[in-house]
């Protein structure tokens, strides 16, 4: 009976310091692991340029307010650190890997306020990477990364990826040029003179009304091409699958004599005013042009 | 002065009274009758406006690519001539020297215009496709690349691929591109360099690259069955530049 | 269509071309602005790829926004601005600095985009222009209509305007108000008179006032 008691408390002990050990590691690693928020506020006039440049991590900008640029930076871990830097109207924030650091680790997420006006350039390979409500010029660069941009006007929108999907809604009146190797595209309510959407593997999707009497062109290599419009489009539209199907909704009048059409590998023709020109290619995947 | 007056004489005029120092009597017409007054005007801020149109847009980044690209293969670029020493010093922009070196993959900036340049070629040169089954693959670029990547990577050795440009130059009708699509060296060592800095990232890589070179043989095989297909010979142009774009994004993303 | 990879990289490429060449100089004080183009000329005569790019992403914007504003398409305004460069730093052995070497590559720009239009059948300059037939666009007598452009002009819209003006017209227009050549150079860069380059430059502004107030008018009817 008194060795099982011995037997007992030995287990007691040894449970009591794996407890205590765990707690201990989870403490350490957590430690590690700390959190850490920073803030930069820099000051800048019209038309300031504004680059944020990490390898992990989340970046999303909003307008502020004034000619005030607030960066509040995350940083996951003691094995990244951020650097930051003015020249004039130029802000350059980018985190650095320290020696170790990996994707967890490695991790900084951003997020910005900042003039409408700023000129804005986002670099990360995970990602998200999003930004809204702007007016000036945005690149938006990512490996992994998921991409949103939502509200602009007027500004140039670039953006590529290799594989997050890459949603842009309600951007108007600037060049558009999006490119991806293997994501998505969506584009919901986008116009202006210059919408360019590329993806090697991946679809695109495009919602809205081919508007501003641009030039839109969309291309895959295997994806497939959707586009909703609404019946009172005014566009001269040209399709071609070279191995895929084509198919559309619409009353199309034939305009150009060079192109000749291929049953259900292209069409061609004019809507309306023909206001627009509107090139959708495909080497494989199909092609749909549908009325919303 | 009548406004058909104003007419003759306002091309003669706008540019070139200084000052905008118009005649009396210009101005006595002018300034009494509204429409040839904003029509001055009116044509004066289409002036003043248009100026505000100069250097606005940006070339995509495959002009410099192309350009490059010929400027090697017209033996106007010899870099590996007077290649800075391997110890010369770093100078990132914003990483201070005492923190992990960048690495550099700037090596894989000439891969990538090459690839783009050997797709442009492959579009632009209508083939006999039995001719291309027989030919070895060649390059059009003809002058070296430097083997090794540039100063800022010295503490950090980089691969020193073997060029698609260092083989020996063959004529300008070769018809096959000098990137193989499918485990070229340039993949293996741009493969090998993500695992070595990278590793998270090697499979990501890895698959994507498999996937466009699986797309540029896949088109490939169609323009040489059907090598009147402009359209393919532009799909295949496009495939080039999604394997471009991939070692673009590794030359931005990975450190 | 080669539009594919967009326009993204141009600053960072600029900055790790300056920084190549910055690193081979080693008397840089600041890495984005380590080289001059005095320098990256003298370096791009002995062939270094690093100085070529240089030149190029300190020209191409102006470069490039001549050549589309000359010919409105992207793809070929591509090319032109690629021909441009090529012709540039083929003779760059050559460039003495007795002029600017903006106002060098400038100058060759302008003839790259003419020969182009001469090749292609378009009038460079025109003597007589009438808006084409499909033009929307509204006939309008000189000086009779009570219209005006108040405030400013939207650049997207003048940019356009200017897309429609019929090429000879464009020409004058793009070359003298937006790149700011002076009629005697626009004449013998053109091949024509001084006075014609002077009419030509007027008739495609009055178009443009055309063009605009008619733009204007649409955008307010569809609100």
């Amino acid at each position: 009976m008194a060795s099982f008691q011995q037997a007992s408390l030995e287990q007691t002990n040894l449970r009591q310091a794996t407890v205590v050990t765990l707690v201990l590691v989870t403490c350490l690693a957590s430690a590690a692991l700390a959190e850490t928020k920073k803030e930069y506020r820099f000051t800048v006039g019209a038309n300031a340029n504004i680059s944020v440049d990490t390898q992990y991590g989340a970046i999303s900008v909003r307008p502020g307010s004034g000619n005030q640029v607030v960066v509040m930076a995350t940083l996951k871990s003691d094995n990244v650190e951020v650097d930051q830097q003015q020249n004039g109207n130029r802000i350059e924030i980018a985190s650095h890997l320290l020696q170790g650091a990996d994707q967890q680790t490695g991790q900084v997420d951003y997020e910005l306020l900042i003039p409408p006006d700023a000129t804005l350039n986002l670099r990360s390979s995970t990602g998200p990477l999003s930004a809204e409500r702007l007016q000036g010029d945005l690149t938006l660069e990512g490996a992994d990364a998921v991409v949103n941009v939502r509200d602009v006007d007027n500004g140039h929108v670039h953006v590529r990826t290799m594989r997050g999907p890459i949603t842009l809604t309600d951007v108007r009146n600037g060049h558009v040029e999006v490119v991806s190797i293997s994501g998505d595209i969506h584009l919901k309510s986008v116009t202006g003179p210059l919408v360019q959407a590329n993806s090697g593997r991946g679809k695109i999707f495009y919602d809205g009304d081919f508007g501003s009497g641009g030039n839109y062109r969309f291309t895959t290599h295997t994806g497939d091409i959707e586009a909703l419009v609404p019946a009172d489009v005014s566009a001269d539209f040209r399709a071609h699958s070279v191995l895929g199907r084509v198919r559309h909704d619409f009353p199309l009048q034939p305009k150009h004599s060079r192109f000749s059409a291929e049953a259900g590998r292209s069409f061609f023709g004019t809507v309306g005013k023909a206001a627009s020109d509107v090139v959708l290619r495909s080497f494989s995947g199909k092609i749909r042009l549908k009325q919303r | 002065m009548k406004c058909s007056d104003v007419e003759r004489v306002l091309p003669e005029l706008l540019d070139g009274a200084p000052d905008g120092a118009f005649p009396a009597d210009f101005e006595t017409h002018v300034k009494s009758c509204p429409a040839c007054s904003n029509l001055v005007s009116d044509l004066k801020l289409i002036s003043s406006e248009a100026r505000q149109l100069a250097a606005t847009e940006e070339p995509a980044p495959r002009v410099w690519l192309r350009i490059a690209a010929e400027l090697r293969a017209e033996g106007l670029i010899s870099d590996a001539a007077i290649r800075e020493p391997e110890s010369a010093p770093t100078r990132p922009i914003l990483v201070p020297t005492s923190r992990r070196p960048r690495w550099s993959a700037r090596w894989l900036a000439p891969v990538a215009a090459a690839v783009v340049a050997a797709g442009s070629y492959v579009v632009s040169h209508k083939p006999a496709p039995q001719v291309a089954k027989q030919q070895a693959p060649a390059t059009r670029v003809a002058s070296p690349i430097p083997e090794t990547p540039a100063a800022t990577s010295a503490s950090a050795p980089t691969p020193a691929p073997r060029q698609m440009a260092q083989k020996p130059a063959k004529p300008t009708d070769t018809i096959r591109p000098a990137v193989e699509p499918e485990s070229s060296e340039e993949d293996q060592q741009f493969l090998t360099a993500v695992s070595t800095r990278a590793p998270s990232m090697r499979t990501t890589y890895e698959n994507q690259l498999k996937a466009v070179n699986a797309d540029i043989r896949e088109t490939q095989a169609y323009v040489d069955r059907n090598p009147g297909d402009t359209d393919a010979r532009q799909h295949l142009m496009d495939a080039y530049e999604q394997k471009a774009l991939l070692y673009q994004i590794a030359l931005d993303r990975i450190q | 269509m080669r539009d594919s990879l967009g326009k993204f990289v141009q600053r960072k490429e600029f900055e790790a071309a300056s920084e190549r060449l910055a690193a081979g100089k080693g008397d840089l004080t600041d890495p984005k602005q380590g080289i001059t183009e005095a320098e990256a000329i003298e370096q791009a005569k002995q062939g270094r790829e690093a100085a070529f790019e240089v030149l190029y992403h300190l020209h191409k914007r102006r470069v490039y926004s001549l050549c589309l504003r000359m010919v409105s398409n992207p793809a070929q305004a591509e090319d032109l601005a690629q021909e441009a460069f090529l012709q540039l730093f083929r003779k760059i052995a050559t460039f003495r600095g007795e002029s600017a070497f903006s106002t060098w590559l400038h100058r060759m720009t302008v003839n790259v985009v003419l020969m182009q239009l001469r090749k292609k059948g378009l009038p460079v300059v025109s003597l007589e222009e009438t808006l084409a037939a499909n033009d929307e666009a509204p006939k309008k007598e000189f000086g009779t209509k009570d219209v005006k452009l108040t405030g400013s002009i939207d650049r997207l819209q003048l940019q356009r305007a200017i897309d429609r003006l019929p090429p000879g017209y464009r020409t004058v227009f793009v070359l003298h108000d937006i790149e700011g050549f002076e009629h005697n150079e626009i004449a013998q860069i053109v091949g024509c008179s001084i006075g014609n380059s002077k009419s030509q430059l007027h008739k495609a502004r009055l178009k443009l006032r055309d063009y605009l107030t008619f733009m204007r008018a649409e955008k307010a009817k569809t609100g």
